[in-house]
């Protein structure tokens, strides 16, 4: 949830960034290790460069036990490096004792060579991490095969320590400087990039209303391909709007189509009975001091004239615009059946009328759209059954849906018809009267539209409402 | 510990006895007229900065002699010796002990005076914190000697402890030459060596040019007095006309201005004609030593 909060003109960039910032760590991290092993390198060829130049000098006058020449060396060979410089030099004789140290105090002549030998390393191969700030190494030294024992030099190395932390200070300061800047270089310009997108889904999502074309003078003409973008969109907005328009132009036409044809049959469900009660008033006239006659006369004029406030009553709550936000309810059905009831009779079908539904279920559901699905629903079943056939209603629910069952014993619903019932795609006009209008309904409900078969092999659509969505909005 | 600038003023290191060889060749390489350069040995007694001191010695030098003069450094006095007796040079400046070894072929032509004198004692000196005060108290010790064939660096403290009854090599632990006067100071000064023998002369101008470096030692003992290294040429030339005008020069230095300056690097007076009597002393110490042997 919270991913989708980030508009993608501004994910996309922030990835750009991120991918920068892991793309400048890893090189960092690369150059920081390349950097060790120079440092190392660096290290081992100093270290080998003092031990050669003072083991040069020194085996000729250890040779010669010249204690003082070698002394002489050594001292002045302390602190004359850079980066790594001797801080003690020594030699321990081949006796194991010490034969001369430029640090004779710590170091005196003929003392414990293990003292000076301590832990120092060998000079092939030594390990030097760059932080330490001491390094001990030893290498034998000889004098054309002579052994005149160890060369022990105590590096001072902090000088290449400090001089390694500060590359690598500057080092991750400028990467992380470069890495930075190029991150935010890079977040400007994808943002930048991406704008158009921005603008695209701003005004297909506008926060109030429909969607919008982009105005012409927010068309780039410098940038021909964002200007063909912009033009493509504005042209699909308008064949989108084009299409809806039409559909409600048609879903309006076939709703009449619907009026117009209960009309016919709630005029033919009037008529009927208007003959039978002007015979009554005729009666009436005729035998005026007949009371038998009379009373019987005026009983059936009252039944007619019920049945036609019946009549009329439903096709006003059918199509009072003051009751269209009110729920659902089983006086609704009530009425489709006594609506639909005139256009079964003439057409001599079977009703089989079954609502299990109680109020209590129907009631998250408007009432309106819902009567309308089903009396288009079952108007189409008439229509489509012929005379004679059977026509089938259910209504049932469950804890989630509402299942609105009609069915039919005709042929089942032509194949250029079902595209009105089961799809948005746009179609020509002509037979299956209200039935893009029940899509389109049941669409705005949230339901799903299936056909089938019942049991007994009958057509059936089934329209099955969501309840609880219903529900929770209404809460 | 670095060794401070001061240190350079002083020559007998065998290091400074290769570059002052150069340098003196250098200053060969120049000479002031046609004839034959003299040349002249320095042994490891001279206390200030090589260069310019030589400069001013062979400006001295050449034109009192009226002659180019070259200077030649060893490292040892036996070197510097061995070349004056194979008539390499025609004169040196050597230490009173090699000049007796080699008394029928050399003679002394001059005595140089230093605080008035013509004559020096030799130093035995310890770690200025040792609480030391006899020579008895250095058994054990590794010590520095100066030269083999040095009278104050060698002979005196050898010849002293076998008057006492005692075997120099066993008496000290451990012993070694640095070839150098003031290294014998140094070397005490560091701790490479707990006692040293060096000449008096060398550490009293080091005490007035590096006092830094001597107060780090003390001096234990000190000798009775000899004569001071003489100017030494062969016997047999001593009346030779180039060797009697090298001897007039050094004696006419303190007179001249050039002379002067170079006295005063040298922390010398001038220069006194020699006698062989001045080095009965170390004549006395090398029957000591030789009675021993």
């Amino acid at each position: 949830m919270a991913r989708a909060a980030i508009p993608l003109s501004v994910r996309v960039p922030l990835i750009v960034a991120g991918l920068m910032l892991i793309v400048g760590v890893v090189a960092s991290q690369i150059v920081i290790a390349a950097l060790a092993q120079s440092h190392e390198r660096q290290a081992r060829e100093l270290a080998r460069t003092e031990f050669a130049t003072l083991a040069h000098a020194l085996a000729p006058m250890a040779v010669r036990d010249d204690v003082w020449a070698m002394f002489d060396l050594l001292d002045r060979s302390i602190d004359r490096g850079a980066g790594l410089s001797a801080e003690r030099v020594s030699l321990v004789g081949p006796d194991g004792a010490v034969a001369v140290s430029s640090d004779p105090q710590a170091a005196p002549i003929g003392s414990d060579g293990d003292a000076v030998l301590g832990a120092a390393q060998p000079l092939d191969g030594f390990g030097f991490d760059g932080s330490a700030e001491r390094l001990t190494l030893q290498t034998p030294l000889s004098h054309r095969g002579q052994d005149l024992g160890a060369l022990v030099i105590d590096f001072d190395a902090r000088a290449l320590a400090a001089e390694r932390r500060a590359a690598w200070r500057w080092l991750v300061l400028g990467n992380a400087l470069a890495t930075l800047t190029l991150a935010g270089a890079g977040f400007v310009i994808v943002r930048r990039l991406l704008r158009p997108v921005a603008q695209i889904a701003a005004q297909m999502q506008p926060q109030d209303g429909p969607p919008r074309p982009i105005p012409p003078d927010d068309i780039p003409e410098r940038d021909p391909e964002l200007a063909r973008l912009y033009r493509s969109y504005n042209r699909m907005l308008e064949v989108e709007q084009a299409r809806v328009s039409a559909h409600l132009r048609s879903a309006e036409r076939e709703r009449l189509a619907g009026l117009g044809r209960l009309a016919g049959s709630l005029a033919h469900e009037i008529n009927n009975p208007l003959g039978g009660l002007l015979n009554a008033v005729d009666t009436i006239r005729r035998y005026p001091d007949r009371a038998e006659v009379v009373r019987s006369s005026a009983e059936l004029l009252d039944r007619g004239l019920r049945h036609l406030r019946d009549v009329v009553r439903a096709t006003l709550d059918t199509h009072r615009t003051d009751r269209a936000g009110s729920p659902l309810s089983r006086a609704d059905l009530d009425d489709l059946r006594l609506l639909i009831g005139p256009e079964i009779a003439r057409q001599e079908q079977e009703l089989d009328w079954t609502v299990s539904a109680g109020d209590g279920d129907l009631a998250p559901l408007p009432g309106a759209p819902v009567r309308q699905i089903a009396l288009n629903l079952l108007l189409n079943a008439s229509a489509v059954t012929g005379r004679g056939g059977a026509v089938g209603f259910e209504v049932s629910a469950s804890d989630a849906t509402l299942c609105l069952c009609v069915s039919d014993t005709g042929p089942g619903l032509p194949e250029a018809l079902r595209p009105r019932l089961l799809s948005d795609a746009p179609v020509a006009g002509g037979e299956g009267v209200g039935l893009g209008l029940v899509r389109q309904l049941a669409t705005e409900l949230g339901g799903e539209i299936m056909l089938d078969r019942t049991a007994a092999g009958h057509n059936r659509v089934r329209i099955h409402l969501p309840l609880a969505r219903k529900k929770e909005n209404a809460a | 510990m670095r060794r401070p600038a001061a240190n350079h003023a002083c020559l007998p290191l065998t290091r400074r006895a290769f570059a002052l060889g150069g340098a003196a060749a250098c200053v060969a390489g120049r000479p002031a007229t046609a004839a034959p350069a003299f040349r002249f040995g320095l042994t490891p007694v001279f206390v200030d900065d090589e260069w310019p001191l030589l400069q001013i010695l062979k400006d001295y030098l050449e034109a009192a002699m009226e002659r180019p003069v070259e200077f030649v450094q060893r490292r040892t006095y036996k070197e510097v010796a061995a070349l004056l007796v194979a008539g390499e040079l025609d004169a040196a400046w050597l230490c009173g002990y090699p000049l007796l070894q080699y008394q029928p072929m050399l003679a002394a032509l001059a005595l140089p005076l230093w605080r008035g004198a013509s004559r020096y004692q030799s130093y035995v000196i310890v770690d200025a914190g040792r609480g030391a005060s006899q020579l008895g108290a250095l058994r054990g010790d590794i010590h520095a000697y100066s030269d083999p064939d040095s009278n104050s660096g060698y002979l005196v403290t050898v010849s002293e402890l076998v008057a006492r009854g005692e075997a120099p090599e066993a008496f000290f632990a451990r012993s070694f030459f640095t070839f150098g006067h003031s290294d014998v100071v140094r070397a005490v000064a560091r701790g490479l060596a707990q006692s040293g023998s060096v000449d008096g002369y060398v550490w009293e101008v080091l005490a007035e040019i590096e006092p830094e470096l001597t107060a780090r030692t003390r001096i234990l003992w000190r000798s009775e007095w000899f004569g001071f290294p003489p100017i030494v040429a062969q016997r047999q030339r001593l009346e030779s006309p180039e060797i009697t005008r090298f001897a007039t020069a050094l004696r006419e230095m303190r007179d001249d201005r050039d002379g002067r300056r170079a006295l005063e690097r040298l922390h010398l007076d001038g220069f006194d004609p020699a006698s062989e009597a001045e080095f009965s002393g170390i004549a006395a110490r090398m029957r000591r030593f030789a009675e021993r042997e």
